[in-house]
């Protein structure tokens, strides 16, 4: 996209975001979700990365996962509009053997919402508010299009995930590149997401550090405070620059390498990310274990993120493998 | 519950405490900086009569147990004096356990009363160059030809071996693959090292260099059967029954060190100032110290649980490990955060605080490393399966 262009969709969604973000975990209704998924639809991603050459880079894609992350939002942009149009459009490169029945489908997941092995059983849709259908990216590479079931249970209170079928309908196969792109690129967006969570939650803990006062000073004047927030602050720019990073390697590398760089980001992003939260909870202090709170909610988010797709001990695992097995 | 020291406990402290007001730090600072034995330090401590300290009272010695034994040593490592003074006393402490549970009378009557009289310097030698905590891959070979045994084989990191006059020396009379259990086959002595067929090399190394470490070459190098520590082929199992207080002991001297360089700190944190105020009024600064307190203090507990428990006769592994495990994590970290309170001064050797540094890193790798506690309480403790 061309800067101006980007800096427009990104200033949209930003606009759609604050509007429609969660201010707590009360404001999470049916009504509420519908009424944001429809809005977020109407701002069209989902064309970003449907048609090849796509009309938005990864890195582009990872900002704006990154800028929905910032706000608790119950809507599906990664599920929806980023990695199922990708999915499609890696498919298209393949073997394309049926058309989709879904007009808008998300992803499926094992359901332990990780990527998954041979033997997955008990299928997840996920990121689904909004979605009809889901796509499911067998361990070998083959693709099943899911019916959508009841709403499964995730301690992410903001994310809709549904059970899925058990029995898809073929869809087609990806080829062993496209595979580790399609794995490589669904690590990044939602590591991107996750990282914009954590940076705008120790955001607003530094701003409360200003405001908050105790023994007649801000509390961001403690040393033990400031040192906090500093080191939150270190892991998240740790975080950042490791996925932005795999954002570059999948617009500019083989898939094998952008994958090794997406593994690295994921594994990051699942120590700092989480890590910072906490710091930031930690200068919120009382008001942070309240409900009301949307602490809660940015916490729960990095919890679960951090064993979606991939837990940590999944990700050293592959990366201290010999680079030839991975 | 009672977690006072007895009486006669907190006399040995102050005692030793006393005694060693004198060895300052630049005392220290020189015999460091000069890779230097600490002569005038152990012969007080000698004449002080606290070598013997856990020497059955048969043989000149005071026997007393292993709460007494890490008191002692954790004043000496706090008296400034740390892993240079510890070691350089360390093996006549308690490293003849082996020999006073399971050596010939005779052998203990040769030995005993001149260790506790502090004119018999003894090393001892497990570790060698392919035998790091797998101690029974050790390959140095003990042939027995009549009256006597044949040894030759390759130790490293002997520490005090350039000063000692005998070794405690672990040997296979038989090899690992000709035995059932790899324990099996090791064989224990209490032997001269004959300069003759012993070659000892000083090893460069990072700190506590008043006290060598060596490689010790030995090549047959003849000893007599009559200085064989109990049976042939137990030798294994007589050092298994030192291992829970030699934790302990490395615990307190980890503890002592800690114990100092917090000390050594917190007088800094109040002189220095900084910014027109003492540098300890900065949260920075006096918060990583306060925790350093908080976890020095939680560890030393735990210590005193398992030398308690040893000294009841009751099962300690656990306790042992954890102590060790504890205070060497507690004592690196208080020595660091001395460090780091110093500023650029921390890294000067005008003050003590950097050789803390230096000598606390040890106990994190040696005489067994953190990572081995930690197997010992995944599969002995928590019942998991053994990992290597
Ligand atoms: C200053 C100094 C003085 C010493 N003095 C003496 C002495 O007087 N007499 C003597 O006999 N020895 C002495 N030693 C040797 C000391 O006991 C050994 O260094 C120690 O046992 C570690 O062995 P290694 O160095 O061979 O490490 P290795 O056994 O090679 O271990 C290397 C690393 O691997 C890890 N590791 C090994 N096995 C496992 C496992 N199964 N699971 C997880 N991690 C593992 C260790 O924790 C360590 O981090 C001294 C050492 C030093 C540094």
């Amino acid at each position: 996209m061309e800067r101006d262009e980007f800096t427009l969709v990104r200033d949209m969604l930003r606009a759609f975001a604050t509007r429609f973000r969660s201010g707590s975990a009360d404001d999470v209704k049916a009504q509420t979700r519908t009424d944001a998924q429809r809005a977020l639809d109407e701002l069209g991603l989902s064309g970003l990365r449907r048609t090849s050459p796509p009309a938005a880079t990864v890195q582009e894609c990872a900002l704006l996962a990154e800028e929905h992350g910032r706000q608790p939002l119950t809507t599906s942009l990664l599920g929806t509009a980023l990695l199922a149009p990708e999915l499609l459009r890696l498919l298209d490169l393949g073997e394309r053997a049926e058309p989709v029945h879904g007009d808008r489908p998300t992803v499926a997941l094992a359901g332990d919402l990780r990527f998954p092995d041979r033997d997955a059983v008990g299928l997840v849709a996920w990121d689904c508010d909004g979605a009809d259908t889901a796509l499911f990216v067998h361990a070998e590479g083959r693709v099943t299009e899911h019916e959508l079931g009841t709403p499964a249970p995730t301690a992410d209170l903001l994310r809709g995930v549904r059970r899925a079928s058990a029995e898809g309908r073929p869809v087609g196969r990806l080829t062993p590149g496209a595979h580790q792109r399609w794995q490589a690129y669904a690590l990044v967006v939602v590591a991107s997401e996750l990282v914009g969570a954590a940076r705008s939650f120790v955001e607003q803990s530094v701003d409360y550090a200003r405001e908050r006062h105790q023994y007649g000073q801000p509390i961001g004047s403690f040393q033990a405070v400031q040192h906090q927030l500093a080191d939150a602050t270190v892991l998240v720019e740790a975080c950042t620059s490791a996925t932005r990073y795999a954002a570059w390697c999948l617009d500019s590398e083989t898939p094998g390498r952008a994958l090794t760089a997406a593994r690295v980001a994921k594994a990051e992003v699942n120590s700092s990310a989480v890590e910072a939260v906490y710091a930031g909870m930690q200068v919120f202090g009382g008001i942070a274990q309240t409900w009301e709170h949307v602490a809660h909610l940015y916490l729960r988010r990095v919890l679960v993120g951090a064993t979606t797709l991939a837990t940590t001990a999944d990700l050293l695992t592959v990366l201290a493998a010999p680079e030839a097995t991975r | 519950m009672d977690f006072e020291l007895t009486e006669d406990q907190e006399t040995i402290r102050k005692a030793v405490a006393g005694l060693l007001r004198d060895f300052d730090d630049r005392y220290w600072m020189e015999k460091d900086r000069d890779h230097a034995f600490p002569e005038e330090f152990y012969a007080a401590v000698a004449d002080g009569g606290w070598l013997g300290i856990t020497i059955p009272e048969e043989y000149g010695g005071h026997g007393l147990g292993i709460t007494e034994a890490t008191l002692l040593l954790e004043e000496v490592a706090r008296s400034g004096g740390g892993m240079n003074a510890a070691s350089a006393i360390h093996m006549s402490i308690f490293g003849m356990h082996p020999v006073v549970v399971h050596g010939s009378d005779e052998l203990k009557r040769r030995t005993l009363p001149r260790i506790a009289r502090g004119d018999l310097h003894v090393c001892f030698g497990v570790t060698e160059p392919g035998a790091g905590l797998d101690t029974t891959s050790i390959t140095t070979y003990a042939r027995r030809a009549g009256d006597h045994y044949v040894v030759s084989g390759r130790k490293v990191w002997i520490s005090k071996a350039l000063e000692s006059e005998k070794i405690l020396l672990l040997t296979r009379t038989a090899k690992r693959d000709e035995v059932e259990k790899p324990t099996d086959g090791m064989t224990l002595f209490l032997t001269d090292l004959d300069r003759d067929r012993v070659d000892i090399r000083p090893i460069p190394k990072m700190g506590r260099n008043a006290v060598s470490s060596n490689e010790v070459f030995i090549d047959d190098l003849r000893v007599p059967v009559e200085d064989r520590v109990g049976e042939e082929g137990q030798g294994f199992r007589y050092l298994l029954d030192g291992l829970n207080p030699e934790r302990m002991l490395i615990a307190a001297e980890a503890l002592g060190i800690g114990r100092v360089a917090l000390d050594r700190a917190v007088r800094y944190g109040r002189e220095r100032e900084v910014f027109g105020r003492p540098i300890g009024m900065n949260q920075g600064i006096q918060f990583p110290l306060a925790d350093a307190l908080a976890h020095l203090d939680a560890a030393e507990l735990v210590l005193r649980k398992a030398t308690w428990l040893y000294d009841q006769g009751r099962p300690c592994g656990r306790e042992a490990n954890t102590a060790k495990y504890l205070c060497a994590d507690a004592g690196f970290t208080a020595a660091d955060r001395a460090l780091q309170t110093h500023g650029g001064m921390g890294y000067s050797e005008e003050y003590p605080v950097a050789r803390f540094f230096r000598e606390a890193r040890l106990m994190l790798i040696a005489p067994v490393s953190q990572e081995m506690v930690l197997n010992y309480l995944g599969s002995h403790t928590l019942g998991l399966p053994r990992s290597y």
